[in-house]
């Protein structure tokens, strides 16, 4: 996954699983990657490019400023 | 169906019928009981009826009442509610064959602050399991059909709730709503359903599936009556220091203002892009009814919501399979296929991924909000489609059963990925005679305003009344 627009491959994953202490055989891991591949792409033009001083509960803060 | 039967109320008018003693509690529990006896068979709505502590309760109730006494603007009122908020003493099976007898030590806020306003246990709603599914299938205790066309799905997670809501077999239930779970069912069975701000209703006690996008709301007949379950359930709570630390708004009052001078804009690309016909036409006929009623409808540009949907994805993917990690190990043949094929997604996401999914949170809300600085809501559809039939989205662990998942929940998930609260309303009829929702799109905490719209619409057209024709 050098590319931040790549997701994951099933060899990757099936590694990831085993490391999370949930094993997942090669063909689970294929299906996974096709599965939850395309939100990788999805996501990829934001992975990144964050301001490095972004404020952790940024969300929270935009919710109450908005907020009547 | 009679026109003389209290099951046809709406919660506003059986409460305000019950407290001035029109009919009884046990009048409006027998009928939703009646109802259930004979429709539970053919929408597998319930997954615990609880008939003789329901008529027990009715009786209490009624009792208090005849001795001046009353526990809130529910007195009386019977609700069943999605088999996932936990009642100390009680099974809450959260439609899974793990907890199938899992008995509840606690009680969920929610529903606690629903019984201190005097509602009435009914018994306990299908669900999908573990809350992870949006077409009402479910693996262990069947799918539950949608009383308009009961070969249809009723969309889930909500699956009990939207069918039980529309057959009329309770007045009002709770669901809940993390990529779409509330406004899926309401959109599928035609009634409406509330998905609630990130913040404003306690999760405490409810099973939870996201930390960061779970919400609870209610599915009713009206928005009104989504506005007074709501403003019950509201506002702080020690048990969930995650729920936004300020008192219940007055949800009600402003459901009775006219609409005259709003804005709303409808999404100039996205939630307008690959419609079924009739959902466009819906969108289209709704547009000139807010019109006529006063609203300016305009369109909007908003930010690139494929990026929010792909967020919502892999949020949801790791905290869900962080919830259940210590079953996806022991108990992996005890799920649902689909479920478990959805919960193994989240392994496959690094966590530098998950943490820049939750730091973008802020930035794309505020994006959001400088987007639509011009219009008082949003409308869109719901779904593209109208209710798929149960046997055509019956997909389990088939390869490419992701994609149909998110087809259906597209037009869902960035909402929840943003917070916001999204009230959707029965709007139409399909040329099948499915009925149509659409989402009415508001700023964070300010459910008063969508709610406000919706119940002007409602006086403006009558798709919340029709109920579907069950003999």
């Amino acid at each position: 996954m050098s590319d931040p627009a790549e997701a994951p491959t099933a060899d990757e994953i099936e590694k990831i699983a085993g490391v999370a202490r949930v094993p997942v055989t090669n063909g689970v891991a294929q299906r996974i990657a096709a599965s939850i591949g395309p939100a990788f792409v999805g996501f990829a033009p934001m992975s990144g490019t964050l301001p490095f001083d972004l404020e952790p509960a940024n969300f929270v803060s935009v919710q109450n400023k908005t907020a009547k | 169906m009679t026109a003389t039967e209290p099951a046809l109320l709406s919660v506003t008018e059986v409460a305000a019928a019950i407290a001035s003693k029109k009919i009884s509690s046990r009048e409006a529990t027998q009928s939703c009981l009646d109802r259930v006896a004979r429709f539970q068979p053919r929408l597998n709505a319930y997954m615990a009826i609880e008939a003789d502590a329901a008529l027990a309760a009715a009786d209490a109730a009624d009792k208090e009442l005849a001795q001046g006494k009353t526990r809130g603007p529910l007195h009386g009122v019977p609700m069943a509610h999605k088999d996932m908020y936990y009642e100390a003493g009680k099974v809450s099976t959260c439609g899974s064959k793990i907890r199938k007898d899992f008995v509840a030590a606690t009680t969920s806020t929610a529903i606690a602050r629903l019984q201190n306003a005097g509602t009435v246990r009914l018994g306990t709603l299908q669900m999908s399991e573990f809350a992870y599914g949006p077409t009402g299938h479910n693996a262990h205790y069947g799918a539950v059909h949608n009383p308009w066309h009961v070969d249809h799905v009723t969309g889930g997670s909500s699956s009990g709730s939207g069918s039980a809501v529309a057959a009329r077999l309770t007045f009002a239930a709770l669901g809940s709503d993390t990529g779409g779970s509330i406004r899926m069912p309401a959109h599928f069975c035609g009634v409406s359903g509330l998905k609630t701000t990130v913040g404003l209703v306690s999760r405490a006690g409810a099973m939870p599936l996201s930390q960061s996008l779970d919400t609870v709301g209610p599915l009713a007949r009206t928005a009104v009556d989504c506005a007074l379950l709501t403003q019950l359930m509201a506002g702080g709570d020690a048990a969930d220091p995650t729920t936004r630390n300020a008192p219940a708004p007055d949800l009600v009052s402003p459901t009775k203002e006219n609409i005259k001078g709003l804005r709303i804009g409808i999404p100039s690309a996205f939630y307008v892009d690959h419609l079924d016909s009739d959902v466009a036409r819906v969108l289209d006929e709704t547009a000139k009814t807010l019109a006529s009623e006063g609203v300016t409808v305009v369109r909007v540009t908003l930010p690139d919501q494929s990026r929010l949907t792909a967020a919502s994805q892999l949020l949801l993917a790791v905290e869900a399979a962080a919830f259940h990690k210590k079953w996806m190990i022991e108990r992996p043949g005890d799920y649902g296929p689909q479920v478990l094929m959805r919960l193994q997604n989240g392994l496959a996401v690094p966590a530098i991924t998950y943490l820049e999914t939750l730091r973008w949170r802020g930035p794309a809300l505020a994006a959001h909000l400088e987007a639509v600085s011009g219009v008082d809501a949003v409308l869109a559809p719901v779904a593209p489609v109208p209710a798929p039939t149960i046997a055509d989205s019956d997909i389990g662990n088939k390869t490419g059963a992701e994609a149909v998942i998110q087809n259906l929940t597209r037009f869902t998930r960035p909402i929840n990925y943003l917070g916001l609260p999204a009230l959707a309303i029965p709007a139409g009829f399909s040329a099948r005679g499915l009925p149509i929702g659409l989402q009415l799109i508001g700023r964070p905490f300010e459910e008063a305003m969508v709610l406000r719209i919706g119940a002007a619409f409602q006086r403006a057209t009558d798709f919340h009344t029709r109920a579907p024709r069950l003999s």
